[in-house]
């Protein structure tokens, strides 16, 4: 069989088992337009590749995924630099703490219990959300009234705070601290959870900070590529936790797999395609829950100790 | 492991037995001259692979360790040779940690830290060891699970013992801890051979191998020999790469996946 000696991860893996995750997970990408880090590092553990490893190295493919749905925004003029550079900064910090926690969590012995708590958490609360809206939006459907779409209001407290800027190509003149904090947040589940967090700064631009939604998806991408490979760098100097050889074939797999994704989207409906999603974002939280719930067969683990 | 290096083994094994054979035939042909002391006996031994090399299609290796009993002589009451062989690799420090539930949700809590275990501790025997010598001799040359020195023993209370059974049973379920009765077999009344299998997740680094000759629960001789297990080619680039130039690694791994992405949106760009 084509086994591969994984030289970090430090365990043997099937060749065609982990190019078909990157596939199915690029494909699944592609059909959604999400990141899809979400699915791939939860899948990287039940394989049983160590939950840190998954993290980092499922953040160094975000990176490669991300970058042609980026420059195809950015060639068409979609992405507001000034509001990415602002989120940038802010993710670097949250990315530093976050991997400075993850470190911290390692030597408690805490780190997999964190990082699963903190996806049974994240796609749990997502998968509601999304699953409760897309079941309403296709029963109005359903009962013939036009799919409404919600129209964002003017003001809100966001612009109430100081340090304002102006943000020219998303037409806004805000304060600079929200866009921070969003950032951080992105940086910190990145970094811990080894996700791209379009999840939640897309929506946070657009009910949050008033982005118009033409810029919205061109600048989280541009966000997500210099903050995943800034935790991807961090993660391989502080916690030595980085596959290169695992994030090569992934990438591999998933560029493959995400051309015909794109192209199989594009023939279902907006709505049922969230409320697939939801559903699978859904089985995701459940299936870690379970893990965490379940009576574990060994009450013991043994580990490295590492130094604090 | 490879045919290849099955057949390897074996002939390296043949050599040794024929080579055996040459040197210990004299002393049977001659005997002990009458009035000269009676030379004692020695244990020799070697390893089929002294180098052992991860790549990426590793996924374990068997090594053969084979040896003979110079100046053989059968006992006077014919008890049998007993061989013990034990294979140790490079030592780490370890944390046990045993989950307990909270809220619903089972976390890690009470723990455990044990000073120098071996990475991979192999022991190897022709009968179970309580049948080849007392437990204190065993204990004197630090063999068995039971006799592993790691470190302070800080308290004696059951949960330490519990711990410290939980930290075996779970190195023998990794194959990182071997304990093989009857592993090793006689070839005729000198030469002896046995196997191990060393997984996957066999931990790099020098290893120890040393064995003991008894007969009759009495200590005879020991022998020891080297083996190293290392990474090499790729491997070994990632490796140290990764532990030694991580900044490097990091910043390679990110131009990896960046030009990747780019070439992905060169081939597959429709604008």
């Amino acid at each position: 069989m084509l086994q591969v000696y994984l030289p970090i991860a430090e365990i043997s893996v099937n060749l065609l088992v982990i190019l078909t995750l990157g596939a199915a997970v690029g494909f699944i990408s592609g059909m959604f337009g999400v990141g899809g880090g979400f699915l791939l590092t939860p899948f990287l553990i039940f394989l049983g590749i160590p939950p840190a490893i998954a993290v980092a190295t499922g953040a160094n493919q975000i990176v490669a995924s991300s970058v042609s749905g980026a420059l195809a925004q950015w060639r068409r003029g979609n992405v507001d630099t000034t509001m990415g550079g602002i989120l940038i900064i802010g993710g670097l910090a949250g990315s530093i703490a976050g991997v400075l926690l993850v470190k911290a969590l390692k030597a408690y012995g805490q780190a997999d219990l964190a990082i699963s708590l903190g996806y049974v958490t994240f796609l749990g609360t997502i998968g509601s959300l999304m699953l409760a809206e897309s079941v309403r939006a296709l029963r109005r459907e359903r009962q013939g009234k036009p799919v409404s779409v919600r129209r964002p209001g003017s003001h809100n407290w966001v612009h109430g705070l100081p340090f304002k800027m102006r943000f020219k190509r998303s037409k806004l003149y805000i304060s600079a601290i929200p866009p921070l904090l969003i950032g951080a947040m992105v940086g910190i589940l990145v970094s811990v959870l080894g996700v791209g967090g379009g999840f939640i700064m897309v929506p946070a631009m657009i009910y949050l900070l008033r982005m118009p939604t033409s810029v919205v998806i061109g600048t989280s991408l541009f966000q997500i590529i210099f903050v995943t490979a800034a935790v991807t760098l961090l993660h391989a100097v502080f916690n030595q936790t980085l596959d290169i050889l695992l994030a090569f074939l992934l990438i591999v797999g998933g560029v493959l797999g995400g051309q015909y994704g794109a192209r199989a989207g594009q023939k279902l409906k907006g709505e049922q395609l969230r409320a697939l999603l939801a559903l699978m974002v859904l089985a995701v939280a459940i299936r870690l829950l379970i893990g965490l719930v379940v009576t574990p067969s060994d009450l013991y683990s043994i580990a490295p100790v590492v130094p604090l | 492991m490879t045919p290849q290096r099955r057949d390897m083994q074996g002939l390296v094994f043949l050599l040794a037995f024929g080579l055996c054979l040459g040197l210990t035939a004299p002393v049977f042909a001659q005997g002990p001259k009458p009035g000269a002391a009676v030379p004692s006996e020695r244990v020799r031994s070697d390893i089929s692979t002294r180098e052992i090399e991860i790549q990426s299609n590793f996924t374990g290796i068997e090594i053969v360790i084979f040896g003979a009993v110079d100046n053989a002589a059968p006992s006077p009451d014919g008890a049998p040779y007993d061989v013990i062989v034990v294979i140790k690799g490079p030592s780490q420090d370890l944390v046990v940690r045993r989950k307990e539930r909270v809220a619903g949700i089972w976390i890690n809590g009470k723990s455990e830290t044990f000073d120098n275990v071996p990475g991979f501790y192999a022991v190897l025997s022709t009968r179970p060891l309580r049948a080849i010598a007392t437990e204190e001799e065993l204990a004197e040359h630090r063999i068995g699970f039971s006799a592993l020195d790691l470190g302070p023993d800080d308290n004696t209370s059951v949960d330490d013992d519990l711990f410290r059974q939980a930290m075996i049973r779970l190195k023998e379920e990794h194959l990182l801890f071997q304990d093989l009765d009857n592993a090793i077999g006689f070839v005729g009344q000198s030469l002896f051979r046995g196997t191990v299998d060393l997984p996957v997740n066999v931990p790099t680094g020098l290893y120890t191998t040393e064995v003991y000759l008894f007969r009759d629960g009495q200590f005879l001789s020991k022998d020891e020999s080297a083996l190293n297990v290392k990474k090499v080619g790729f491997e070994r680039g990632v490796y140290t790469l990764a532990f030694h130039h991580p900044v490097v690694y990091g910043l390679a791994a990110v131009a990896i996946a960046l030009l990747m992405g780019l070439f992905a949106w060169f081939l597959f760009r429709k604008d």
